[in-house]
Order: C-alpha cells, then sequence, then structure tokens
C-alpha cells in the first residue's frame, strides 16, 4: 500500500464514519430540531473560521514542493485570490441566514479563536514541530477531502429542512466544487510532507493513530457526547 | 471561613478510546467533582472516583455519604487560610482532613466500603482549592516542589501482542521513558517481551496484575518475566489475605508493589510489618486526600518502602492538578502516573490543559489553589446526575 493510500483510507473511514452516524442521518433526513440544526451550523462555523490562520500555519512549515499549494489555499481562505471570496464571509452570511444575532456571531468567532489558543496551549505530546504540522495537515486535508463528497449535502439539508435560501450556502457548495481539487491536492502536499521530512512508516502510523483516534468530524460538528453516542462509549458497564 | 454552599456533579465523560485491564474496561470517567462555595464567595473543586473494587464505594454510595456525613460536618467548621511554612502548611492540611468524618455510624449497612476515601478526598481537595484561592495562593507555596518538572508513566492496557507492540511504538515516539504494562495472566511472556524488544533497554517498565493471578501464578509469572528488567509488579493478588502477598514478594524475583491492598494507614503498617511489599501505589482518591497521602509516602519513607504515585484511570484535570503537586514535591516518589487529561478523555473540564507532553513531562502549577480553573459549564454537561447542597441556617 502506498503512503498516499494509506492516508487516503483513513479520510474514507473518517467520512464514512460520519455519513453512516445517525446524527448525519438525521440532519440530513431532516429529522434535527431547528435548535439542533442550529447548533450544528453554530459548531460548524466555530470549526472553519479561523481556517486561514491554520493554513498560515500549514504554509510556514510546508516544503518547498507543496508551498506554493498550500499559499494559494491560504489566500483563496482568505479572498485574496482571483475569485476573491473570502470564505470566513461565506459563513458570517451562513451566520445571519440562520438568524444568529451580533453578539452571537460575536461569540462564534470568539469559540473559533479559543480552537487556535486551545491549540498552542496544549503541550505539545511531539519532539519536534514537524509532527505537529503532519497532525494539523492530516487533519485540516482530511477535512477537505470530506467537504469535496459531503457538503452539498449538509447545504441541501439546510436549504430544505432550515429553509435557508440557497444564496446563503455558498460556502458549502463553494467547498463541493473547489475541494475536489483541493482534496487530491492535499493528498500530494501530505506525501510530499512526509517525504521532506523524512517521515517514517512508524512515526506516520502513530501519528495517524493519534490524529484519527476520535472522528474528527463528529466531534467538531457535533460534539464530543453525539460522538459518545455513535461509538456507544457512555454505555454503562453491566 | 465558612462554606456556604456545595455542589455534587456525578460525571460522566466519554474516553477516547476503551482502557481495559484484568478486571474490566472502561470508556468513560465516572468522577464525583465536588464544589463549594465560601462565604466570601471564592469557589473551590474537588474530585473522588468511587471504586467498588478498591475502597468499596460507589458513585451512589459516595454521593450518599457526602451529602449526609460530610456536608453537615463541613458546615459547622470556621476554616482557617493557609499558613506559612511547610511544618504550618502540613498541620493545615491534617486539619482540614481531620473536619473530616471517615465513618458513618448511623448510615446504611455497608460491609463492602472499606473506608470512605474517595468520598473524604474530594472534600478535603475542594476545600484546599477554595480556601487556597480566597487567600491568593497556590497549593506549591505550602507544598514547595522539589523538581520544575514532573515525568509521567505511559500505560499499556490488557490487550493483544499486536496492539500491545502498537502502543509501545506510540510511547516511544512520543518520548515516554517509564511505561506500566497491564498483565492478564494470557501470554504475559510474550506481550512483555515484544514490548520491551519496541522501548529498548533504557526503558522502564512495571507491571500491573489488577489482582488477576494466585500466588502460584504471580511467582511463576514474575519468574518467567525477570529477564526483562521489570522495576516491579503491581498488585498481581487480590487485595487479601497478607501472607500470600508476602509469600509472593518473598519468592517472586520482582519487587511486589501494593495497589489495592494498601487503602488505609492500618494497610500500610500491617504491609510493612509482614514484609508483604517492597513498593506502595499511593493514589489521592484511593487514600482519601493529599494529607492522608502523605502520610503513608512519609511512612513509607520511614520505612525504605519505594513510592509510586498513582492515579484513577479517567481522572479529570482536578485529581491531576493534586497530583502534580504531591508529585513535585513528594522527596521520594520514583515513578508518576496520571495528568492524561485530553489524551485519554473526550474532553477535560480546566480551562487550561492539564496533560502531560513529550516525554511524559509536565511542569508545577502555579497558580491559586490547585492551579486550574474549572468551567462550569462542562460539569452541567457531563454530569448525569448533579446535587446542590444548601447551608443548613443555625
Amino acid at each position: 500500500m502506498t503512503i498516499r493510500t494509506q492516508i487516503e483510507c483513513q479520510y474514507a473511514a473518517q467520512t464514512q464514519a460520519l455519513i453512516d452516524a445517525d446524527v448525519f442521518q438525521q440532519l440530513i433526513t431532516g429529522r434535527l430540531s431547528l435548535e439542533e440544526i442550529d447548533q450544528f451550523v453554530a459548531n460548524l462555523c466555530q470549526t472553519h473560521l479561523k481556517s486561514s490562520q491554520i493554513l498560515a500555519f500549514l504554509y510556514s512549515v510546508a516544503p518547498p514542493a507543496s508551498a506554493a499549494r498550500i499559499q494559494h489555499n491560504m489566500l483563496e481562505e482568505m479572498g485574496l485570490d482571483d475569485e476573491g471570496i473570502c470564505h470566513s464571509d461565506l459563513l458570517q452570511q451562513l451566520a445571519i441566514a440562520i438568524g444568529f444575532d451580533a453578539q452571537q456571531r460575536e461569540a462564534l468567532h470568539a469559540g473559533a479563536q479559543n480552537r487556535i489558543k486551545t491549540l498552542c496551549n496544549d503541550p505539545l505530546m511531539f519532539g519536534t514541530i514537524r509532527e505537529l504540522g503532519l497532525l494539523v495537515l492530516l487533519e485540516v486535508t482530511c477535512f477537505e477531502w470530506m467537504l469535496s463528497r459531503v457538503s452539498s449535502r449538509m447545504a441541501k439539508a439546510l436549504e430544505v429542512y432550515r429553509k435557508l435560501p440557497a444564496d446563503c450556502l455558498q460556502w458549502f457548495y463553494h467547498h463541493s466544487e473547489v475541494d475536489v481539487r483541493h482534496a487530491e491536492e492535499g493528498l500530494d502536499s501530505v506525501v510530499d510532507y512526509i517525504s521532506y521530512y523524512e517521515i517514517e512508516a512508524d512515526e506516520l502510523e502513530t501519528i495517524l493513530d493519534i490524529t484519527f483516534r476520535e472522528n474528527i468530524f463528529i466531534k467538531h460538528y457535533f460534539g464530543a457526547l453525539a460522538l459518545a453516542q455513535e461509538t456507544n462509549m457512555l454505555e454503562v458497564a453491566v | 471561613m465558612k462554606i456556604v454552599a456545595a455542589q455534587l456533579f456525578a460525571l460522566r465523560i466519554p474516553f477516547v478510546e476503551a482502557f481495559a485491564h484484568s478486571v474490566r474496561s472502561r470508556t468513560y470517567s465516572d468522577s464525583i467533582v465536588v464544589r463549594l462555595e465560601a462565604e466570601d464567595g471564592t469557589v473551590g473543586y474537588g474530585e473522588g472516583v468511587a471504586r467498588p473494587y478498591v475502597t468499596g464505594e460507589t458513585v451512589s454510595s459516595c454521593l450518599s455519604f457526602m451529602q449526609a456525613v460530610l456536608w453537615p460536618a463541613v458546615q459547622q467548621i470556621d476554616y482557617a487560610r493557609p499558613a506559612g511554612g511547610l511544618t504550618d502548611g502540613i498541620n493545615w492540611l491534617d486539619e482540614i482532613v481531620e473536619s473530616l468524618p471517615q465513618a458513618w455510624p448511623d448510615g446504611p449497612k455497608n460491609d463492602s466500603v472499606i473506608a470512605w476515601n474517595a468520598a473524604v478526598a474530594g472534600w478535603e481537595l475542594a476545600l484546599v482549592d477554595c480556601l487556597l484561592k480566597s487567600a491568593g495562593k497556590s497549593l506549591g507555596e505550602v507544598l514547595p516542589p522539589q523538581r520544575p518538572t514532573v515525568t509521567y508513566s505511559g500505560v499499556i492496557t490488557a490487550s493483544d501482542v499486536t496492539q500491545a507492540v502498537k502502543m509501545a511504538k506510540r510511547f516511544k515516539q512520543l518520548g515516554i521513558s517509564h511505561v506500566k504494562v497491564k498483565v492478564t495472566g494470557e501470554g504475559d511472556r510474550e506481550r512483555v517481551a515484544a514490548i520491551r524488544d519496541v522501548v529498548g533497554p533504557a526503558v522502564s517498565l512495571r507491571l500491573d496484575g489488577n489482582g488477576a493471578y494466585t500466588v502460584d501464578s504471580a511467582i511463576a509469572t514474575c519468574q518467567v518475566l525477570s529477564d526483562l528488567a521489570i522495576d516491579s509488579a503491581e498488585q498481581m493478588l487480590p487485595r487479601d489475605p497478607l501472607a500470600a502477598l508476602a509469600a509472593v514478594q518473598a519468592a517472586a524475583p520482582i519487587s511486589q508493589m501494593a495497589d489495592e491492598s494498601l487503602i488505609t494507614f492500618a494497610d500500610a503498617k500491617a504491609l510493612i510489618a509482614a514484609n508483604a511489599c517492597g513498593w506502595f501505589n499511593l493514589r489521592i482518591s484511593k487514600c482519601g486526600g493529599l494529607a492522608q497521602t502523605i502520610r503513608l509516602a512519609r511512612l513509607a519513607q520511614t520505612y525504605g518502602i519505594r513510592v509510586q504515585l498513582g492515579c484513577q484511570v479517567g481522572e479529570t484535570a482536578i485529581l491531576s492538578a493534586a497530583g502534580r503537586h504531591l508529585a513535585a514535591w513528594l522527596p521520594n516518589v520514583e515513578f508518576v502516573e496520571g495528568s492524561y487529561g485530553k489524551l485519554l478523555l473526550s474532553q477535560d473540564i480546566s480551562r487550561q490543559p492539564i496533560h502531560f507532553g513529550y516525554g511524559g513531562k509536565a511542569p508545577v502549577l502555579t497558580r491559586p489553589g490547585l492551579g486550574m480553573a474549572v468551567q462550569d459549564d462542562l460539569l452541567a454537561t457531563y454530569a448525569h446526575k448533579a446535587v446542590s447542597l444548601e447551608a443548613i441556617a443555625c
């Protein structure tokens, strides 16, 4: 199995687990309450609002062969490329459309910023930055891989069951269209990173294990308790 | 300083992955968090972890004891703030634990309870946190750290050889230098040898049998593993009887560590008198809080018993913070467990992460109280039972 295949298998497994999750099925079949849908949107916004800063970190540690690609992703995220669509503005539109007031939207930004703060405050488990860089790169590119395959289903659910107008769901459609390319490029970047930093098979396996110990999508979009429901982690032992 | 309100939270925080040993597999934390409010508005947090097969306490009986026995007693006390100086500081901790009843004479008949240590630990820690915060002091001023960082152990849970090797590789890459291996009596030689091969000769390995062995099988297992440079074998036998533990300690080539056999001070004295172990595994919740753990550590030092400061699987940042202070201060602690935080819990309850980093290293804590800030909203999120206790008007 090539490294690319090994990693793509992980992405596919993470994505399939999201699709199979009860909570995701409830979302796309209209069985979530309005409050639960709004919480999903809030979680999604907090997950992605500060993506440009995460990409900036990845750009700073990118190997020469993929630096330009990651730089382009970062500029695209910020709306500084030819298209000029700032992705956090699209999330802002979504938040407004769903009815979050200014205070709630401010809280989303604070929550997103807090995720960066948590990442920085967390004691480093690895001996160097290169392992942390790979962990972050894996997570970011896994999100891109998933969104390229699933985001239009999320958008459709919000359109049908939350009655949101399609033009407020551009973030989803944009990722769905663009990220097919991003997803492939993301895998290229990961393979390039592993090669450039001479990360060995055992190291890669450990970093993959740590990155994907939990389903990152369910945890970020629906919360730790929803994830525990999916994995039966809260079942009381008899 | 009077305590005017208390809340108890029986938590269920899911684990990231299951944690298995020979007795059972755990998938969530079942800690009880004690939240106390002093008359000046200061809030302090403590934590106890009830384990029926350790102290005999259950979550339910622990909550009942806290409500019926500890809360009425605590309300009566006008607690002193911490004094300066080490001796005064230890005396202050002693005074706190002595204000907490250790028995329930009028309670329901419960022969299975060896000691209400988890309940007492939860309240002692909450009082310590609250009173120190009120005085603007850190526990590190009462127990001045003897070392700038604490080195934690990794634990390889009960699993097949493939999984054990995978975990050993993970620990090696994370720079962990002390590893404890859960053994079950099934394929121990193959597993432990495979782990030793992966981690190399420089890493310290210990065993933990969780009481799964007989005298004969414990001795035989220690003999068959003795060439793998094992530092200790923890609780190979069930808690009783003492003579059996002493027989294993006398015959086995690996020094025995008492865990479930060591709950009370009387247990410790009996273990020493019987030459039943070479190590104590001290755990703050199991031993009834900081003061009682310190007493046991001092007894161990007097009699040349080596010390590991252990933890409760699934403990939150509260017990981990208390353990950090103790591990940094105790002169005779050789191995330390705990501070797994988000490495094991899907979400920890402290604002700042408490878990160790590369090499199992974590710095001493310097903020007031136990040194961490609890997020009340997460207590509400993860509590499957919450109890509010108000002061009884005198």
